[in-house]
C-alpha cells in the first residue's frame, strides 16, 4: 500500500501528460491522411500529399517566414526595451520606481489576453486613443492598426513581463559591488556595462529571449485581432485551414511541419544555453593541484 | 583649512589637555582628508560630521558597529555615495566633482567583488586596461603584482576556482596594482576563517607599508582594528567618538561606548575623590584606587571606571576588596574568572604563570592596577 502511494500521486500528472501525447500522436496520424472532399470526414490511404502540398505551397513559405520574422522583431524589442526596465528593476534604489514597473508587470501578466486584445485596439484604433489625439491636434491620423505593427506592439507588451521577470532574476544576482568594483577601477558607465554587466546577464538574456521567442512563434491571439487578416501567422493560418478550409489533414501536416521548425529553434537557443552553463562550471571547478596541496595561508 | 591635525574631537565634554596625544601629522598634511562629512538617507542620519586625516603612507581603521556609518564614510570617498555636506579630499584637492572611475583610490571590496567570468589576470588587468596602458605595460606589471602577492600560479584560474586567501590576494592585487593614492578597504578580512584571517592582517600590514600606501579600512573587529593600524578612530551612531593611536583606544577609552566596543570587561561606577592633571583617585566599591588615567573630573562626581580584565590582580589574602569566585574558564595560559564583588561580577583574567588557582567559591581579594584602568565620564544610561 505504501509503496503504491508515489504512484498515486504522480497518477493526475501522467494522465495530463498521456492526454497530450495522445492528441500529439493523434494529430501527427491524420496529417497522413486525406479529407474527403466536400465531406465532413477523412480517412485513408495514408499519403504524403498534405506535407507535398504545404511545403511546396508559396504561402505556407511566406507564413512560416513572416511568422519567424515576427517572433525575430518583437524578441529583438524585448531585449532593447525589456533590458533597462529589468535592470532598473534590479538596481533602483526607489522602492517606488520598483513596484511601479512591478505593478505594470504584473497587471499585464494578470490580465487575460482577449482583454488587452481589445485594449490594443482601443488604443491603436482608427478612431483610438492615439489617432484622436493626433486628430485634435490637426494633424494626420497614423494607420496603426490591422497592421504587423499593431501585433507586434500587442504581442511585445504580452512577452513583456516573461522577459523583465525572468532577465531581472539573472541580474539581481549579478552583485552590485562587481558594478561598483569596476567602476572603482576606471571603467565609465559604459565600459561597465560591455565589460561586466552583460556577459554576465547572457545567460539570462538567453533564457529571457527564449521564452519571448517562443511566445512569438506560438501567437495567435493577436494576429487575428489586430491583424485585420493580413498578417498571417503559423497558428492563424492553421486555424484558417480548419475554419475556413476545414481541411483537417492539411491543418495537422502544418502543424507538424511548424512543430519541427520550433523544435529545430529551440534546440539551438538550448545549445547557447547549454554552451553558458558549461563555461559556468569551467570557471567554478577545481583546479587538479587545488585538491592535493594545501592552500598557502 | 582648519585642521591639519588628525582628527578633529566633537562635542566632547573634556576642555583639558586631549587624551588623543598630537599624532605625528602636523607637518606631513594629509593625504586623504574628510571634513564634516554628513550623510542623510531619507531623513535617517548616517554620517553626522565626521572628520578624519590620514597622513600619506599611514593607516587609519574605522571601527565601529554596523549601520554606524563607517562603510558610507567609505563609499563617499570612493565616489559612490554622495555626501550631504562636506569635503572629502585627496591630496589636497576635492574629490567630490571627479566620477568615482577617475577617483585615485582604489577599493578593495567586502567580498572582493571579483569578475567571476575573468580569469585572475583578467581581473588583475582591469585596472589598467580601463586606463588603456599598452598590452606589455599591462603584463609586466600585472606579472609583478601577482609575483608580489605570490598567486602568479593561479594567474589563469578563475576567482570560482580559489580559495578564500586567494581570493583575497587576487582583490588585493587589482586593487594596487593601478598605484592608487589611497586605498580603501571594507572589511577586508571579515570573510575569512580565524586562523587565515591573523595571518593575512599581518601580511597586510606589511604590504601597506612595504607601499607606502594611504589606507583606511572598515571593520567591527577590535582585535584586526589594533594589530593592523596606525590610528582608530571608533564610531557610533554617524559620530567619531574617539580617534588614536590603537594603544590610546585600547588603553585609554574614552567614554562608555569606547570602552565597551574595545572589549573592556569590566565597566563599573565610581566616584571621583581628587583629579589633578589627567589622574584622578577614585572610590570603588569600598576601596581607594590611585592614579586612575583619563580626563580629570570634578572632585565628588559620579564616574565609571574601565577595567580590562588583565588589569585586576587575584589574591588570597592582603590588602584589596573582598569577592569570591563564581565561576573559572580557562583559555590555555590564562584563566577567566568571574569574581563577584558587592553587587558587581567582575571579569578577571590571570596568567597562570602568576600564581595560585581558584575554585568556585573561593572567597578573595582583589586588586586594581590603576593605570591600566580609564576613568569615564558617567552616562545617563
Amino acid at each position: 500500500m505504501k509503496r503504491a502511494t508515489p504512484f498515486l500521486l504522480v497518477a493526475p500528472a501522467l494522465l495530463v501528460l498521456g492526454l497530450f501525447a495522445v492528441s500529439l500522436v493523434s494529430f501527427i496520424g491524420i496529417s497522413f491522411l486525406r479529407q474527403d472532399p466536400g465531406g465532413a470526414s477523412f480517412g485513408g490511404p495514408l499519403t504524403l500529399d498534405n506535407y507535398a502540398k504545404a511545403i511546396g505551397s508559396e504561402y505556407a513559405r511566406h507564413v512560416a517566414l513572416q511568422t519567424f520574422m515576427l517572433a525575430v522583431k518583437v524578441t529583438a524589442l524585448a531585449v532593447v526595451l525589456g533590458f533597462p526596465l529589468a535592470y532598473v528593476l534590479a538596481r533602483s534604489p526607489s522602492r517606488l520606481v520598483r513596484n511601479t514597473i512591478l505593478f505594470g508587470l504584473v497587471a499585464t501578466f494578470l490580465s487575460g489576453g482577449v482583454t488587452r486584445a481589445y485594449a490594443w485596439m482601443l488604443i491603436l484604433g482608427n478612431k483610438g486613443v492615439v489617432n484622436s489625439i493626433l486628430a485634435s491636434l490637426g494633424l494626420s491620423t497614423l494607420p496603426l492598426i490591422n497592421n504587423e505593427f499593431a501585433v507586434i506592439v500587442s504581442v511585445l507588451n504580452f512577452s513583456m513581463p516573461f522577459f523583465v521577470l525572468t532577465l531581472f532574476g539573472t541580474l539581481q544576482a549579478i552583485p552590485v559591488s562587481l558594478e561598483h568594483a569596476a567602476r572603482n577601477l576606471g571603467a565609465s558607465r559604459t565600459r561597465v556595462f560591455l565589460e561586466v554587466t552583460w556577459p554576465l546577464a547572457l545567460p539570462g538574456l538567453v533564457a529571457a529571449s527564449s521564452l519571448v521567442f517562443a511566445i512569438g512563434l506560438a501567437a495567435f491571439l493577436f494576429p487575428e485581432l489586430l491583424g485585420g487578416g493580413k498578417v498571417h501567422v503559423s497558428a492563424t493560418s492553421i486555424y484558417q485551414k480548419i475554419q475556413t478550409d476545414y481541411d483537417l489533414p492539411s491543418a495537422a501536416a502544418l502543424s507538424v511541419l511548424f512543430l519541427a521548425l520550433t523544435a529545430v529553434v529551440f534546440t539551438a537557443f538550448t545549445l547557447v544555453q547549454r554552451g553558458f552553463a558549461r563555461r559556468a562550471e569551467k570557471r567554478l571547478q577545481a583546479a587538479p593541484e587545488n585538491l592535493t596541496q594545501a592552500q598557502p595561508a | 583649512m582648519t585642521s591639519q591635525t588628525l582628527g578633529i574631537q566633537q562635542q566632547v565634554q573634556s576642555a583639558a589637555a586631549p587624551v588623543v596625544p598630537p599624532v605625528a601629522s602636523r607637518a606631513a598634511g594629509c593625504e586623504l582628508q574628510v571634513s564634516g562629512l554628513v550623510k542623510r538617507y531619507a531623513g535617517v542620519i548616517a554620517v553626522d560630521g565626521v572628520d578624519l586625516c590620514i597622513p600619506p603612507g599611514k593607516l587609519l581603521t574605522l571601527l565601529g558597529p554596523s549601520g554606524c556609518g563607517k562603510t558610507t564614510i567609505l563609499q563617499s570617498i570612493a565616489g559612490f555615495v554622495v555626501p550631504d555636506e562636506g569635503d572629502v579630499r585627496v591630496d589636497g584637492s576635492s574629490v567630490l566633482p571627479i566620477p568615482p572611475e577617475r577617483r585615485e583610490t582604489a577599493m578593495l571590496f567586502q567580498h572582493y567583488a571579483l569578475f567571476p567570468h575573468m580569469t585572475v589576470t583578467d581581473n588583475v588587468a582591469f585596472g589598467l586596461k580601463m586606463r588603456r596602458w599598452a598590452k606589455r605595460d599591462i603584463d609586466r606589471s600585472v606579472g609583478e603584482v601577482l609575483r608580489m602577492l605570490r598567486i602568479e600560479e593561479y594567474a589563469h584560474r578563475f576567482p570560482g576556482q580559489l580559495s578564500g586567501g586567494q581570493k583575497q590576494r587576487v582583490a588585493l592585487a587589482r586593487a594596487i596594482v593601478t598605484r592608487p593614492k589611497v586605498l580603501l578597504l571594507d572589511e577586508p578580512l571579515g570573510a575569512l576563517d580565524q586562523n587565515l584571517r591573523e595571518a593575512m592582517q599581518v601580511e597586510l600590514r606589511k604590504l601597506q607599508q612595504g607601499l607606502g600606501i594611504t589606507s583606511l579600512i572598515v571593520t567591527h573587529d577590535q582585535k584586526e582594528a589594533i594589530a593592523l593600524s596606525d590610528y582608530i578612530a571608533v564610531m557610533n551612531r554617524g559620530r567619531i567618538e574617539q580617534i588614536g593611536s590603537p594603544l590610546d583606544i585600547y588603553d585609554r577609552p574614552r567614554n562608555r561606548f569606547v570602552a565597551h566596543f574595545t572589549g573592556v570587561e569590566n565597566i563599573v561606577p565610581a566616584t571621583v575623590l581628587a583629579s589633578a592633571g589627567n589622574k584622578s583617585d577614585v572610590r570603588v566599591f569600598d576601596t581607594v584606587v590611585h592614579g586612575v588615567p583619563g580626563a580629570p573630573l570634578a572632585a565628588g562626581s559620579a564616574a565609571e571606571i574601565a577595567i580590562r580584565a588583565e588589569a585586576l590582580d587575584l589574591a588570597a589574602e592582603g590588602a584589596g576588596v573582598n569577592g569570591t569566585v563564581t565561576f573559572a574558564r580557562v583559555l590555555g595560559a590564562y584563566v577567566m574568572y568571574e569574581v563577584l564583588v558587592g553587587s558587581h561580577t567582575l571579569m578577571v583574567s590571570a596568567h597562570r604563570r602568576d600564581g595560585a588557582a581558584f575554585d568556585a567559591g573561593a572567597n578573595l581579594k582583589v586588586r586594581f592596577h590603576a593605570e591600566q584602568c580609564a576613568l569615564l565620564p558617567a552616562e545617563v544610561p
